[in-house]
């Protein structure tokens, strides 16, 4: 398949996501004629008085609508962008955030302090208070990545095989302590526990966005300048050191920033799996495998995925919600299996 | 000039090079030859100055001068403008097109505006102008690694106006390639060596080594045990010492250097493997 010039793919994207941000502001269980939109988006630009609008309409899109539609574009470029970057560094396009237990470390790191919060961990959450959950989330993010990247390299050199199967085991690690406090949780924490282990946006509020926001754009901003040194990194670290960039720092930089975002992106919505598999396979079809172009396409394409799929996840079964990260599964997973029984898959790869 | 003095590398089992001393000078095509295992490899990444920097299993003592300069003193980005290694194996399973893998070797020089041109000449000495929108995986090995030496050459292309030192480092490069292009790539170096450039290349085949070097060091367990011009180097002592092969030396009237035939390793009858007796 030949690939699509990048200003045509800039273009398109940019539309798909301003329609359908706008579309999913106005549909939901209440929805909110287009003119009502346009009136409360000139509201809070200045141009008009108030009054006009009901107080309903307003309240659920700026309370409730708004927020949530921000968070998903916010977490669905930080899933895609950190998905496309740890491929890159991993040089294996299997590599997910998911896949290799960064996503359920952080989600251990979340639940520890949902169920712990209170009685073990009191010291930490009072003294973090709101950020206690994003904070923990990405340490735990970031000690699983360092883990497994510790077991898989070798006097300096990583291999990838050894790499993904560690990570294997950190998911199973990381399940069993997920495990362990399900079962020693309450009723309520119970309830929360397995809305979040599913993953939703349900919760979105705007001091949730407040809170994790910075943890996604730095990373979203600083990734895109590392995509030279990660072209450099597809043909090995050593050709990559050979073409003047320095592999322990690039390597250093990618985890943590990849961590962070994952992290807090986690914190937030819980376990999204397969986003950060699938939008960067994709855009490698569409635009090829140069980082340049591949960072920021898939951020934006994350962004307008996971909000597509939280409009789904809000309509399709209204007024009550589907989990947004059973449908990241439901999609993903049959995606996977199409990507493995590729003959082109199974030809060039070397795992 | 590429200085090599007192290199000691070693593992923590083994010794991989032993006090090696060298100078190497632009306009100079030095070839390496040794056996499997001699530390062959090991000098050519040592040289390069990047592999120590990643490798944490591996000890060096002395010290290599580029310009006067030890390599660790340079800056990662200015020495990869100056000096590109073209490694045994590059695997790249991404799809990207073959003029994306060249293009990437002036990712040090910034993507500047000769970057295109760069591109598409080093495309063309290399023979593989064709395959230019051709996804990198789907080429043959030997395609691929003539792909390689494009983007290698382009990394340290020597423009008209410039005059740096530049130095350029082969493993086995034509170990993939047929015949004809096995000699049109060792021409085409010796070429892009006559501009400033310092070359120095690994190869087991002793016809091309002879044909094309200017200088042939002789690497045996860790040692240099020769070093000098392919009349010096390539005696039958030599070449029995280092691979424990017999060879007669030709000279030939047409050709500057020694023509090398090889008679074999005359294996005795005792370290032939015996067939088992049944009993």
């Amino acid at each position: 398949m030949s690939r699509v010039n990048p200003l045509w793919m800039w273009l398109l994207f940019a539309a798909l996501l301003l329609l359908t941000s706008a579309w999913s502001l106005i549909t939901g269980a209440l929805d909110i004629p287009t003119q009502q939109l346009l009136n409360v988006i000139q509201q809070s630009l200045g141009w008009t008085p108030s009054s006009t609008i009901p107080i309903h309409f307003q309240i659920t899109l700026m309370e409730f609508r708004l927020p949530r539609l921000l968070l998903a574009l916010l977490v669905g470029a930080a899933l895609a962008i950190s998905g496309a970057a740890i491929q890159g560094l991993f040089r294996n396009p299997l590599a997910d955030p998911g896949l290799i237990g960064v996503s359920s470390g952080a989600a251990l790191g979340a639940v520890l302090i949902i169920v712990l919060g209170d009685t073990l961990l009191s010291h930490w959450s009072f003294f973090a208070g709101r950020w206690a959950l994003p904070i923990t989330a990405f340490i735990f993010g970031l000690l699983t990545t360092l883990i497994i990247y510790r077991i898989g390299t070798r006097g300096g050199y990583t291999q990838v095989s050894t790499l993904l199967l560690a990570g294997i085991a950190m998911n199973a690690i990381a399940g069993a302590g997920t495990g362990v406090l399900t079962y020693l949780a309450d009723d309520t924490q119970l309830r929360s526990l397995t809305f979040w282990s599913m993953g939703s946006l349900a919760k979105a509020s705007w001091l949730d966005l407040k809170v994790v926001a910075p943890f996604i754009i730095l990373p979203i901003v600083i990734l895109p300048f590392l995509s030279n040194a990660l072209n450099g990194f597809l043909m090995g670290e050593s050709v990559a050191s050979h073409l003047g960039f320095s592999v322990r720092w690039t390597k250093r930089l990618i985890i943590v920033l990849t961590s962070l975002a994952v992290g807090a992106a986690v914190s937030v919505t819980g376990v999204i799996g397969f986003l950060g598999l699938v939008v960067p396979h994709l855009l490698r079809i569409l635009v090829g495998p140069d980082h340049r172009l591949l960072l920021p396409a898939s951020a934006l394409c994350g962004a307008l995925l996971l909000a597509l799929a939280d409009m789904l996840a809000r309509t399709v079964v209204a007024p009550a919600e589907l989990p947004i990260g059973l449908i990241m599964a439901l999609i993903g997973g049959p995606f996977f299996m199409s990507l493995l029984l590729k003959p082109s898959f199974a030809s060039n790869r070397t795992l | 000039m590429l200085t090599v003095r007192q290199l000691t590398i070693e593992t923590k089992e083994k010794k991989l090079l032993k006090d090696i001393n060298l100078s190497l000078y632009p306009g100079e095509f030095t070839i390496i030859l040794g056996a499997n295992g001699a530390g062959k490899s090991t000098l050519l990444n040592s040289l390069a100055g990047g592999d120590i920097g990643i490798s944490t299993s591996l000890k060096q003592k002395g010290n290599i001068f580029f310009c006067s300069k030890d390599l660790k003193d340079w800056h990662p980005k200015e020495l990869a403008k100056q000096r590109a290694i073209m490694p045994q194996q590059v695997t790249l399973g991404f799809p990207f097109k073959v003029h994306e893998v060249v293009s990437m070797g002036r990712s040090p020089h910034g993507f500047d505006r000769d970057a295109k041109s760069i591109c598409e000449h080093a495309l063309q000495l290399m023979e593989v102008d064709h395959l230019i929108d051709r996804q990198y995986p789907s080429l043959s090995g030997g395609e691929q690694q003539r792909v390689q030496l494009a983007r290698v050459l382009s990394q340290i292309w020597q423009d008209n106006e410039e005059h740096d030192t530049k130095y350029l480092l082969l493993d086995e490069c034509t170990s993939a390639l047929d015949p004809a292009h096995q000699h049109h790539v060792l021409e085409v170096i010796k070429h892009f060596t006559v501009n400033n450039v310092i070359s120095c290349a690994i190869t087991h085949d002793l016809h091309l080594g002879s044909q094309y070097a200017d200088r042939i060091l002789l690497l045996k367990d860790g040692q240099l045990i020769a070093d000098g011009s392919p009349k010096e180097v390539m005696t039958q002592a030599n070449l029995r010492d280092t691979y424990q092969l017999k060879t007669k030396i030709i000279r030939h009237a047409e050709f500057l250097n020694p023509l090398v035939i090889s008679m074999g390793r005359k294996l005795t009858e005792t370290s032939m493997p015996q067939k088992t007796r049944r009993k």
